[in-house]
This record gives C-alpha cells, structure tokens and sequence, in this order.
C-alpha cells in the first residue's frame, strides 16, 4: 500500500467518527435550535428565531452566563496559579520527586462521579467531616448547599482540586524543556529569584500556558458533570450555568428547541471568546 | 580587567571531590585557556570562578577582592555558554542590554553601550531579530555580545565553540583571539580541544581528574611536557610513546629497536622509561630504521603515516608527499635533540638538569 493511502485511510476513519459523533450531532442542535419541539418521539416545526427571542428575553440566561463566566474564569485563573505553582516544586530536585508527581496527579485520575460523592460527604451538614471540623472551630449549623456562595465555592473547589493536575502536568513538562543555562546566564546578568522566573521561566512556558488556558478555558465553560452532580445548579440557581440551564430545558421542561437554542448560544459567545483570545495571545512558531 | 588568582581551590559533590587543590595565577589581561578531558573538573572550576557553584575549600580573587562569597553579579564577570544560553524571548538588543537593565540604567544609557559592543562585534543589522532568526555563529557572537556590553573584569567562555561546525569553529577562534587582543579583558576560558587551546591561549592550564598537569605557555607545553599525559593530550597526532630501556644514551625499544637520545641524565641510564616522539620529529633517511607502513594518510599540506617500527606502532607527520604503499618498507629517523623521555612508573619527564 502506498503512504498516501494510508494516510487517506486513517484521515477518513478520523472524519468519519468526528462526523457522525460530533459535527451531525452539533448540526442537529442547531438545526433544532429553530425549531418548537416538545417531544423526542415527534418531529418539531419550524419556529426561526422564536426560540432566541424568548432566551435572549430570559433572566435566567443571563444570570446563568455571568455564573457561568465567573465559574470558568475561576477555575482557570486558580488551576493555573496553582498549576505553575506546584509544577515548580515538583520540578525541583527533591528526594521522592518520582512519589510526589505520582501522587500530585491523582485527583485527574478519578471519576468525577466518585468526586463529586466524596466532597458532598466531606461537606455533609450532619455527619460531614468539614462540617465537624467547622464546629470545633465554632461554626455550627453551617449547610453549605444553603448559600449560593458557598455552593458556588465548593464546585469551584471541586474543580480546582480536580483539573488542576493536568495544568501542573503540563507546565512540569514544559519546565523541563528550559535549558539549565539560561538560568545560569541569568544569574550571571544578575536576576534574582523573581526576575528569573519573569524572564526566563514564563517565557519558557508561556506556549505551553496559552494551550493550557485555552483547553481548561474550553472545558470549564462547558464542564456540566461537576456542578450536576454537587448541586444541579442551585441552590436557587446559584450555580446554575448555561451546560445546566440546556439541560434542564431540554431534558426537564421539554423545551428541546429552547434548550439546543441555549446550546448554540453558547457555542458562539466561545467561539467569539477563542477568537478574541487567539488573537491576543498567538502562538509563536 | 583584573587579575585572578586562584588558590587551594577545592569542589565536593557529597563524598566526590572533583576539583582537588588547584592553584593558578592569571595576569591582568591574560588569556588563559583551561584544557583537559571530559571529567577533568575545569568547567566545575569555571562556574566556580562565575560564582555558579560554591567554593568548598579555597580562594578565589578578582583583583584584590575574595569572591568566594559573592553572587555572580558582584564578581564583575561575564559568561559566555556552550549552548549560547541567549533568551528566546528577546530580541538580540535586548539579550545583550538585559544585565544593565536588570542593573536598573536607563533605556538611554543602555543603548550606545549595546550599539558599541554590537559595532566591534559587526551585529548592527541583526540588533532587531530574535535568537531563533540567527545562524550558530550569529548567536556565539551575540552571546560574547552580551558579555562585552558588561564591560567586565574577566570574561569568562564555557566550551563556546562546541556547537560549530569545524570551519565556522577555526574563524569563531581568530575572531574571539582578535577581540582579547583588541579589549585585552582578562579571559578565562574552558574546551577540550587541544587545538583551541594552542591556538588560543597566552597560557594553557591542563587539567586531569581534578588536578593541575601543567601550566605554560603553548609552545612550552608542547616542547616541554612535564608527564606523560600532557605529552599524549597535547599535539595532534599524539606523541607517539614508546616503552623501553635507556641503555648508554641510547634507548632500546622492548622489541629490540635501538632509538637516539642527545642529553638523557646519566641517571637514566638502565631505567625503564618511555621514549616520546612527535610524529614530525621522524625524518625520511636512508641510514634510519626500517618500518613497515600500515596506513598512508595524505591531508595534503601533510602525509600521515603509521608503520611498524620492529613491532612497535608509530605515526609520523612528513611534509613530503611520499609514495609508499601499505605493506611497503619506509626508513625513519627520530630526531635525538626533540626526543622526550618519561619515567615509566610516575610518568614524569626525565631531564638533565
């Protein structure tokens, strides 16, 4: 066989999955976006923008963007932070490194389903070993699905605790790939410990950070698992984003044309937001 | 520029001490080259010079000042690296004035300083391109660039032209000869390649196994090798080093073959040593020994050639073309005035005295 057909093949095995898995499946949504469906068993009618207008109208969207922002930009920023920041210690040579980056990895390994139980255990407002912890210190009574702010903290601790290993992941990879010279030659030049970092380290990871940011940025605006599970959204939709309100549209309510209208929303506002951030942050080859 | 003096300088990894005592004096304005194989410990003793590594026993001066203790910047040095170690992120103006930026001088101050140091190195068209944009030799010198612009005591280079192909490495080495000459900054500098070092150097220091050979001039280490090993790593082909027996002022070779001496101690005599020959100190004579060629290898300036004498294996270096084939019968003379001779256990020289 030639190469070429080779890689034809492949090539069509790859499209042939993206296609049937994702790119009909997102043409379907949007095709249903424009239309009223109330049933999975009945075809739908063609309404336009209808079902726009009244999302667009809604309150609920809204509110459920701006959590939903807030909830990305969160997690990003903290998993970023806390990315480099442990991908630093564990870079540095220490005894056990080989243990402690096994370890540091772990969270990315679970289930999120088997997560998210053990953090709503944890939280527990009766038998929960925070909410113990809580009284010793003097805080009884504290139920922390009760406020939409501690709802709102928890899946966003969830998430940080969750993904941000793949961030040090990356960033220790990247780490590894500066020469140790350039680190010398700074000192030579007379950086001190921050400059280093500023001069030689960002710059260092900073193709590396842009893919990163984007990926979590991607993954956390549309994360639906963590947050359905730990609260479905409330309380009182006060983690309510727009992965739920679709789902709770389009699977609760019926509302099937409503909801991929929801979906296709937000499609767009990411894919604006991709576009803008690519252009502020290129790729340097 | 300054004077450096080293002294008792010693460096311990844990248990492993692999820089044992070394003393060196470098003058004001001299260029010292520290040469010796892989392991010897002479980039450990340069970055120990650099303030990149700590001191475990000794002392270092920069002109009256200890350093020991200092951080690199306070040394008043510049570094020059192996692998160019120039910031990918920065343009090459910036790479040169980053040090006095971090020093906190204005932009205005900066500038002339970089333009200078970028006109004696002819860098001035490529002052607005980065790193990634620059052939190898285009980024050695904007890396010796940055240290000129330091305006420093000591430059220091780290193997620097290990990178190069063997040509660009033959110019990198007049054009980094011409700039001592020009700025005459104390240079200290690190290879393994004993070319460099002859061809570079006001003074080599050759180092093995964290210790100190010898320290001279090229030429003295050339004609004067104190022992064995600087005599083998000094000079390319090697010295050619023959074991046997000084027998009445001459030399006889274990496999019998009888070698002239002029001026061997009359203590040597009986001693069982090692002849040392440089192989352009074999002549062509009709009175001289027999020797089997085994390879012939024309450089064209030069012929190499490598023979039998009696059983002993010996490369020569003639200026002649010479014809001979492998398996043909060549007469060779050594010289007896630049014949060398070693005592065979310690390796040390043994001359008159």
């Amino acid at each position: 066989m030639k190469p070429d057909a080779t890689v034809r093949i492949f090539l069509l095995f790859g499209i042939a999955v993206t296609a049937v898995l994702i790119i009909l499946p997102a043409i379907q949504a949007i095709v249903l976006s424009f239309q009223s469906v109330n049933s999975f068993v009945v075809a739908g009618e063609w309404a336009g923008l209808a079902n726009y207008r009244r999302i667009l109208g809604m309150p609920e969207f809204w509110r459920d963007l701006w959590t939903g922002t807030c909830y990305a930009v969160c997690t990003v920023a903290l998993q970023v932070v806390l990315g480099i920041g442990s991908a630093l210690i564990l870079h540095a040579p220490i005894r056990g490194q080989a243990l402690f980056r096994a370890i540091a990895i772990l969270p990315y390994i679970l289930p999120t389903v088997v997560v998210a139980i053990s953090f709503q255990w944890m939280l527990d407002g009766n038998v929960g070993i925070v909410t113990h912890w809580l009284k010793a210190l003097g805080i009884s009574n504290f139920v922390w699905s009760d406020s939409s702010f501690a709802a709102f903290a928890t899946v966003v601790g969830v998430s940080v605790w969750m993904w941000t290993p793949f961030v040090t992941i990356c960033v220790l990879a990247s780490l590894q790939t500066i020469p140790d010279e350039l680190y010398a030659a700074a000192r030579v030049d007379g950086a001190g410990p921050f400059q280093s970092f500023r001069h030689v380290t960002l710059p260092g990871i900073r193709d590396v950070l842009v893919v990163v940011v984007l990926l979590r940025g991607i993954w956390m605006f549309n994360k639906f698992d963590v947050i359905w599970l730990m609260t479905q959204g409330g309380p009182l939709g006060g983690t309510e984003h727009l992965p739920v309100l679709s789902y709770h549209m389009a699977f609760r309510l019926y509302d099937i044309g409503g909801g991929a209208a929801v979906a296709t929303l937000s499609l767009i506002l990411l894919t604006v937001a991709l576009v803008v951030f690519f252009r502020r942050f290129p790729i340097e080859t | 520029m300054a004077p450096v003096s080293i002294k008792g300088l010693k460096k311990r990894f844990g248990s492993l001490e692999v820089v044992k005592g070394i003393d060196i004096d470098i003058a004001d304005g001299e260029f010292v080259v520290l040469v010796g194989p892989s392991g010897c410990g002479k980039s450990t003793l340069l970055r120990m010079l650099a303030g990149l590594e700590n001191i475990s026993d000794g002392e270092i001066r920069i002109g009256s000042k200890v350093v020991n203790d200092l951080p690199p910047k306070d040394r008043d040095i510049a570094m020059v690296f192996q692998n160019y170690a120039l910031y990918p992120h920065m343009k090459v103006a910036d790479n040169m004035g980053f040090s006095l930026k971090l020093k906190k001088m204005s932009k205005a101050d900066i500038a002339p300083r970089v333009d200078r140091a970028a006109d004696i190195l002819g860098l001035r068209q490529l002052l607005d391109r980065y790193p990634r944009q620059l052939s190898g030799g285009q980024r050695q010198r904007v890396a010796m660039g940055r240290a000129i612009v330091r305006a420093p005591q000591v430059f220091l280079f780290d193997e620097p032209l290990s990178n190069l192909d063997a040509k660009l490495r033959v110019a990198m080495r007049a054009e980094i000869k011409a700039l001592h000459q020009k700025l005459k900054t104390t240079t200290v500098y690190v290879t393994h390649d004993q070319i460099e070092a002859m061809t570079m150097a006001d003074k080599i220091v050759v180092m093995r196994d964290g210790v100190v050979e010898q320290i001279g001039t090229p030429l003295e280490l050339y004609d004067r090798p104190a022992n064995l090993f600087v005599a083998g790593f000094i000079g390319s082909p090697s010295m050619n080093q023959i074991r046997g027996t000084v027998r009445g002022g001459a030399f006889e070779t274990t496999g019998g073959v009888c070698l002239p001496l002029s001026g061997a101690p009359k203590t040597a005599d009986g001693r069982v040593a090692i002849y040392g020959a440089r192989p352009e100190h074999f002549m062509l004579s009709d009175d001289g020994l027999p020797a089997e060629v085994t390879v012939v290898e024309p450089t064209g300036s030069e012929t190499h050639v490598m023979a039998n004498l009696g059983t002993t294996p010996v490369v020569c270096v003639f200026r002649e073309r010479i014809r001979a084939m492998p398996g043909d019968t060549i007469r060779i003379a050594p010289l007896p005035e630049a014949a060398h001779l070693f005592d065979a256990d310690s390796g040390r020289a043994i001359r008159a005295a």
